[in-house]
């Protein structure tokens, strides 16, 4: 075995294993060899002329790389059998089969597109298994190149491998946890697709983060089918591999949907998830244009998913379709078609109509808690555009608080206005009124029983000055100049006068309007009065001019994560 | 069509001259009164630049004061609005409460004023009917 493969020059996981096991394998399949290698070697001739008409495509070095493959099939073939599996054997069929791809280099593994068809041609045990290391690894090519070629293949193959971590494990299918789990490790291990595209999804919807585990955990019921269907398949495994390959995904997509039509529009959007962010750095100017016909293509979730994988390779254009749909399919997955349509569609219309509901939706949020907020939360969902909303909302709200709880909290939700205004990462938490309160409270309590005390005069306390010092400290970063120890006493003075001259403003403004409570239009007048907001430049203006579609789709991941958010990598 | 557009623009323009003509003859007056109390010179070219400023600032308050009225969902401008404007520099604030209040009781007293008028002269006949009346008549008389 060490003849028919060049060891690498790093010494990856997969080298070491492969030494450990060539040396261990020597005792166990010599008594099967003897017995199967002739049965075994019909078999060969057949996948490996597929497999050496399959080379012909190729570049030289996944030539090389099936050179080396068909020698570890064929070795592979004589030592393993699909009922005589065990864990050692299973590995070193990964070791053999899966080509020589090194963690550090995704992209080289990104060109082969017929590894797929290659893994598939071998043997379904050594695919199966190979794809549990190779996940790690060949996760992204064949993630790229199968949803090229076609979903259902890749789903399958997924839900294949989940199933087959699960046998290996030892631990019964219909642990939904686990899965996730060794999925999530995956998807977290790679540099490339599931990180993103979890995440948002997870990020967005905290509350139903529960989803995808019972969704797979239904899907491995489907894994059983699939393997016996594909242990008859194996049965003819040359020729008949590569038609039914064609044809038993679609099959397996249709006895997949029979049973359970959600796992697949659960998937379709991991599919496209994995396609759409290696370009999504690209894709996000035309995030509004796409939503249109995200809008048009919601229903149609699946006709779409065939044939939106191969759309994607062309243009830049295509690949925001994909982002777009991918979005879209995660909404539609989690939140119901039906639910999305209204708000894409709010979504696709211009932006000052969507932040103008935002805004009305906000004025009814303090009366009507719930409603406003599960609305707002899918608008926000599904509205890249919610600015204004984020721009006013958090600061009406933190407004409520700061009047409703004293007028001498003014510096510190000043302070949170600021914050808005000024650092994007930092925005409030998302308007509903519910999570606010309980969000916006928690870093104010440390600052509340000292407020509460003292009450007539504002005088410094530490509250205060760790927030103004943060201030400061961005003061000298953005200043790019070292500065005195006065200087930044100065500046976070004038600083904490200018909070408190704000706040009095925003106070004032409200008992004008005969109101208890500050809102978005005293903000706005605020504003006005600053000279950012006139009639050359209105709020919508400026919002869409400083929260870009980057920042913004930071900010509502953040926003409605409830602190449970995970860093892409 | 245009020619209106035209000519009501050269009609908006000469009044805006004529109002800052006025502005700057007023301007001009304080400044005088100013330089002869604190025995300072104000060349013109200060006079015109504190005219231009004023000017600027009176259409600022303008713009404001119609959008604190509006913001209070009132139609017209108020005393309210006014103080909001001039919240800013306190000394302004107080003259300006001040002024309020005194118009205010100068107000209020006129309408005392007035009621006591009426009252009084809805009294008089009511209780000294004929006598009063009879009183009067020969008084004015």
């Amino acid at each position: 075995m060490a003849d028919t493969y060049s060891p690498d020059s790093e010494p990856t996981t997969r080298t070491l294993l492969r030494r450990v096991l060539d040396t261990a394998d020597t005792r166990t399949p010599q008594r099967r060899r003897s017995t199967r290698i002739g049965a075994q070697k019909s078999l060969l001739e057949i996948p490996s002329s597929r497999r050496l008409s399959i080379s012909t495509k190729m570049n030289v070095r996944q030539r090389s790389q099936r050179a080396r493959s068909i020698g570890r099939l064929a070795h592979v073939q004589t030592s393993g059998h699909l009922e005589e599996q065990t864990p050692r054997t299973l590995l070193k069929n990964i070791l053999l089969t899966a080509p020589e791809s090194s963690i550090v280099m995704p992209e080289s593994v990104v060109k082969p597109v017929p590894t797929p068809q290659v893994v598939q041609s071998s043997k379904q045990e050594s695919s199966r298994g190979s794809l549990e290391l190779q996940l790690p690894e060949l996760e992204p090519p064949t993630t790229l190149a199968l949803g090229l070629l076609a979903p259902g293949r890749r789903k399958r193959r997924l839900r294949l491998s989940v199933f087959q971590q699960g046998i290996d494990q030892g631990l019964p299918l219909s642990q939904g946890k686990t899965l996730d789990n060794t999925c999530g490790q995956h998807l977290f291990s790679l540099n490339l697709t599931f990180a993103t595209p979890l995440q948002p999804q997870s990020v967005q919807r905290p509350g139903l983060a529960r989803r995808p585990p019972t969704r797979r955990a239904v899907d491995v019921g489907a894994f059983l089918q699939d393997l016996q269907d594909t242990s008859l398949a194996l049965a003819s495994p040359g020729n008949s591999l590569r038609t039914p390959a064609a044809t038993l995904p679609t099959d397996t997509v249709l006895e997949d949907t029979q049973p359970f039509s959600q796992p697949l529009v659960g998937h379709s959007p991991s599919v496209y998830h994995s396609l759409p962010y290696l370009f999504h750095t690209e894709a996000k100017d035309a995030e509004k244009a796409v939503s249109h016909r995200t809008q048009s293509n919601g229903p149609r979730l699946q006709n779409h998913s065939p044939g939106k994988p191969a759309q994607l390779l062309p243009t830049k254009a295509k690949k925001v379709d994909a982002l777009a749909m991918s979005f879209t399919n995660t909404s539609s997955a989690i939140s119901g078609e039906d639910e999305v349509e209204p708000s894409q569609d709010v979504v696709s219309e211009e932006a000052e109509e969507m932040m103008e509901e935002s805004l009305n939706m906000g004025e009814v949020k303090d009366t009507t808690g719930t409603q406003g907020s599960v609305r707002t939360e899918k608008s926000e969902r599904h509205a890249e555009m919610t600015e204004a909303f984020e721009a006013k909302e958090p600061e009406g709200s933190s407004g409520d608080k700061d009047i409703s709880a004293s007028p001498e909290l003014a510096s510190s939700t000043t302070e949170f206005l600021q914050t808005r205004q000024l650092q994007f990462p930092k925005s409030a938490p998302p308007p509903s009124t519910a999570i606010l309160s309980s969000e916006d409270l928690e870093p104010l309590p440390t600052r509340l029983p000292p407020r509460a005390r003292t009450l007539g005069p504002r005088p410094r306390q530490d509250p205060y000055k760790t927030g103004l010092s943060h201030y400061a400290k961005l003061f000298s970063f953005y200043a790019r100049m070292p500065m005195e120890k006065k200087a930044l006493e100065m500046v976070e003075k004038c600083l904490d006068k200018y909070f408190q001259h704000l706040c009095d403003d925003l106070e004032v403004f409200a008992s004008h309007a005969g109101r208890k409570t500050v809102r978005p239009e005293d903000l706005e007048l605020l504003m006005h009065r600053q000279g950012l907001v006139n009639d050359q430049v209105s709020l919508h203006v400026l919002v869409e001019r400083h929260l870009p579609l980057e920042y913004r789709q930071l900010l509502i991941p953040c926003a409605f994560s409830g602190n449970s958010v995970f860093p892409a990598q | 069509m245009e020619e209106d557009k035209a000519a009501e623009e050269q009609q908006r323009f000469s009044y805006r001259q004529r109002l800052k003509a006025a502005v700057h003859y007023n301007v001009g007056c304080l400044c005088e009164e100013v330089a002869s109390d604190k025995e300072i010179q104000f060349s013109k070219q200060t006079i015109a630049a504190i005219s231009e400023l004023t000017f600027r600032q009176c259409e600022n308050f303008a713009k404001d004061l119609e959008m604190f009225a509006r913001h209070a969902k009132r139609s017209t401008i108020n005393t309210e609005d006014v103080k909001l404007l001039a919240r800013r520099s306190n000394s302004l604030l107080k003259y300006i409460t001040e002024k309020n209040e005194e118009l205010t009781q100068f107000n209020s007293e006129q309408r005392a004023k007035k009621k006591k008028k009426l009252e009084e002269e809805n009294k008089k006949p009511v209780e000294p009917a004929e006598a009063g009346a009879a009183g009067r008549d020969s008084s004015t008389v």
